[in-house]
């Protein structure tokens, strides 16, 4: 039973819910009350956090039954919710430290950073705090967004989130320099955060996020939503870095609107023992558009990795490409759930999708889920999905060339995961995404 | 020297025997060949020698250098020298060959006590040899051996081979896929290697090979046994006659 049980009357069904609501549900119910009156935006974001903290309460954080989680058990795993940061007390010359060494000062210099839920420097773009900002219509606008309301982790995003980038990338531009989004956030905190990015026509952009523990860091639990709306003829990179270790939580997602004749290339690198949820929801409602989805993960032990996505052809004449890969030792879990939509009418579509998993441990778990629904007649989608062990015919290759054994399995695993991040094109973010990738590897 | 004494090998999971007492010296300085029909278990002895997985020795003792092989991993006996060309080379997606050559090339450097290389050093090394090898220097960027045509595969092998600068050289099957021009080019890169202080034995089904790499002795394996041991002109008598005597019930 849980509290989506209908109940006979009102009353009741309230009860119901009053009895299974868990503790981290009952931790995010009270941090909304308490924040609600501090929380940015005005009287109709205000609204727009009533309605959604409501949502939130009638139908809890995701089970398993919600098919969206089904293998990422947030009632289950998210077992308590610590208070909501809104700035202050951390560091907040912290940017650099959370970038790591692999990214260059380059990186560093223009970043917007967001420490503990609020915007510390903007790098010349504006957060989404400033009542300025938050009242711009196409901000509004896409606060408003009712696709967000469709799953209660990103609900609980509404409801709460402090601060985040907006970025508005005029029509045309050739913004040369990747525009790099750091947040962290203080130990034994909730950090949410909305960011909120418009690209115009036939524009060309970099976006990086990168969420990174130090290694040395206690626990800490985030939600980042970042809504993107892409212009005709533009070209979108768009990477994402998220490290969590062992108790802390992260919940992602991105939601992705592409105009016609758009590039959007979203890279996702997850690494870690922690739990994270990666969503990313692309809608194609122009023509001869292309997604070309990278995503790479290395988990350890009992940690927790999920990418979901959903894209959604809506017009004819588009392509998506989805390439997952990811590395497992111990107890780690990885979840890859894709699903393509090809509406009627969307003739012509081209999707293809391919999971691949490296298990190191016999009690690892890849769980690989793809999902067509095709409802046009003249299309190619395809999707494959493999989980193996380190090749022992490739080993003895590379042994009997002299590598020892060790370096050899490493060479191995780390050509498996790179296989995925080749396809970042940018040098200096391909090595740094590598680099971080191997740290990882050699943990 | 390399010594293989009444060697006898059967598959870790099956029962079948594959080599049944398989005597064979090579002298350093020489070049032996071995010939015999497919299947007769030529890859295998390869493979026991480089000490792949998945055999099992259960009688008899290979020696280089006066020394037992057969309990070391196949990273020692690289270091030791022993190298493998194989008749199907391997790929490696998301290695790249210059990545790959320089961490074999110092990881036996490293245990033959010599200086690694530096990285121009190596990249003038290399350069050499694959020019001579006619490997284009932009393939050895790309990922070890994809994509690689038969032919590119087989000189890849050879350029590990030069490399590594083994002082036992196993060749198997090297001539499988190449054309008559890639053929004189290999053979030409392993003529090459040929000094009074390496061995070499070079496994081929066909004759073709030993007119351009001229063997010392020609021996014939059948029924997991050396049959028959003769010089180059062993080669050429195989030729005409092929392996129909071989073929049959064990002698
Ligand atoms: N890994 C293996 N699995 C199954 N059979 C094998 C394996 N290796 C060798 N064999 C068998 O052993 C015999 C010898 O094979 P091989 O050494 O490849 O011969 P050759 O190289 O002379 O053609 C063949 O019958 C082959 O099928
Ligand atoms: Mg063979």
């Amino acid at each position: 039973m849980d509290g989506t049980l209908p109940g006979t009357d009102g009353t009741r069904r309230d009860m119901t819910v009053q009895m299974l609501t868990t503790k981290a549900e009952q931790a995010i119910l009270k941090t909304f009350e308490d924040n609600a009156a501090r929380l940015p935006g005005g009287k109709s974001v205000a609204e727009l956090r009533r309605a959604a903290i409501g949502a939130f309460a009638s139908r809890g954080l995701p089970s398993r039954r919600v098919e969206e989680f089904k293998y990422t058990d947030l009632k289950a795993n998210l077992r308590e919710a610590f208070p909501l940061v809104t700035g202050g007390a951390a560091d907040a010359d912290t940017t650099h430290g959370a970038l790591g060494s692999h990214f260059g000062p380059e990186f560093a210099a223009n970043a917007v950073s967001v420490v503990d839920g609020r915007g510390t420097s903007s790098g010349g773009h504006t957060f989404l705090a400033d009542s300025k900002a938050v009242s711009m219509d196409w901000v509004q606008a896409a606060l408003a967004d009712e696709s967000l309301a469709a799953s209660a982790d990103l609900l609980l995003n509404t409801a709460l989130f402090t601060d985040g980038a907006v970025i508005d990338v005029p029509a045309g531009a050739d913004v040369a320099d990747p525009v790099v989004i750091v947040a962290s956030a203080r130990d034994n905190g909730l950090a949410v955060l909305r960011h909120i990015i418009r690209v115009g026509k036939g524009a060309k952009v970099t976006l990086v996020e990168v969420e990174r523990a130090p290694i040395a860091a206690g626990l800490r639990q985030s939600s980042a939503v970042t809504q993107i709306s892409i212009a005709d003829g533009a070209e979108v990179v768009h990477i994402k870095v998220v490290e969590a270790h062992k108790g802390s939580t992260h919940l992602g997602h991105w939601q992705v609107r592409l105009g016609a004749n758009v590039s959007y290339k979203p890279f996702q690198l997850t690494l870690g023992e922690g739990l994270v949820r990666n969503g990313l929801n692309v809608d194609f409602t122009g023509q001869h558009s292309t997604l070309d989805f990278g995503g790479a993960s290395v988990v350890h032990g009992s940690g927790h990795a999920d990418s979901t996505l959903v894209v959604d052809h809506k017009v004819p004449h588009c392509t998506s490409r989805e390439l997952y890969k990811t590395v497992l030792d111990g107890q780690a879990r990885a979840v890859f759930q894709g699903k393509v939509i090809v509406q009627p009418g969307a003739q012509k579509t081209d999707g293809k999708q391919m999971a691949q998993a490296l298990m190191l441990s016999p009690d690892a778990e890849f769980d690989s889920k793809p999902e067509l629904e095709i409802y046009a007649d003249d299309v190619i989608c395809g999707h494959g999905s493999t989980a193996a062990e380190i090749d022992p015919d490739l080993v003895f290759y590379c042994t009997s060339r002299g590598i020892p054994t060790a370096i050899a399995r490493g060479m191995l695993i780390e050509s498996f995961i790179a296989e995925a991040i080749e396809k970042v094109e940018h040098d200096g973010l391909r090595d740094a995404l590598i680099g971080i990738a191997r740290d990882s590897l050699a943990a | 020297m390399l010594e293989i004494k009444n060697l006898h090998v059967k598959l870790e999971d099956e029962d079948k025997a594959i080599l049944k007492g398989l005597t064979l010296t090579v002298p350093k300085g020489e070049v032996h060949a071995i010939m015999g029909p497919n299947g007769s278990g030529k890859s295998t002895l390869a493979y026991v020698l480089a000490g792949r997985e998945g055999y099992e020795i259960t009688d008899g003792d290979i020696l280089w250098n006066g020394e037992s092989i057969i309990e070391m991993e196949p990273d020692e006996r690289a270091a030791k020298g022993v190298f493998l060309a194989f008749q199907y080379p391997m790929e490696i997606p998301g290695v790249a060959g210059l990545t790959f050559l320089r961490t074999a090339a110092n990881a036996v450097r490293k245990r033959r006590d010599m200086a690694e290389l530096s990285t121009p050093e190596f990249l003038k090394v290399v350069k050499e040899k694959a020019a001579k090898l006619n490997i284009d220097f932009e393939m050895l960027k790309r990922p070890v051996n994809v994509g690689f045509s038969g032919g590119e595969k087989k000189r890849s092998e050879i350029l590990q081979m030069a490399m590594l600068e083994p002082s036992l050289c196993v060749l198997d099957e090297t001539d499988s896929g190449l054309d008559i021009d890639a053929l004189k080019v290999v053979s030409d890169g392993v003529n090459a290697l040929r000094s009074p202080d390496r061995a070499m034995l070079v496994i081929t089904h066909y004759q073709r090979l030993l007119n351009h790499i001229v063997p010392d002795k020609v021996h014939v394996l059948a029924h997991g046994r050396i049959q028959r041991t003769g010089g180059k002109e062993l080669a050429l008598e195989l030729e005409t006659s092929g392996y129909a005597d071989y073929t049959g019930k064990a002698a």
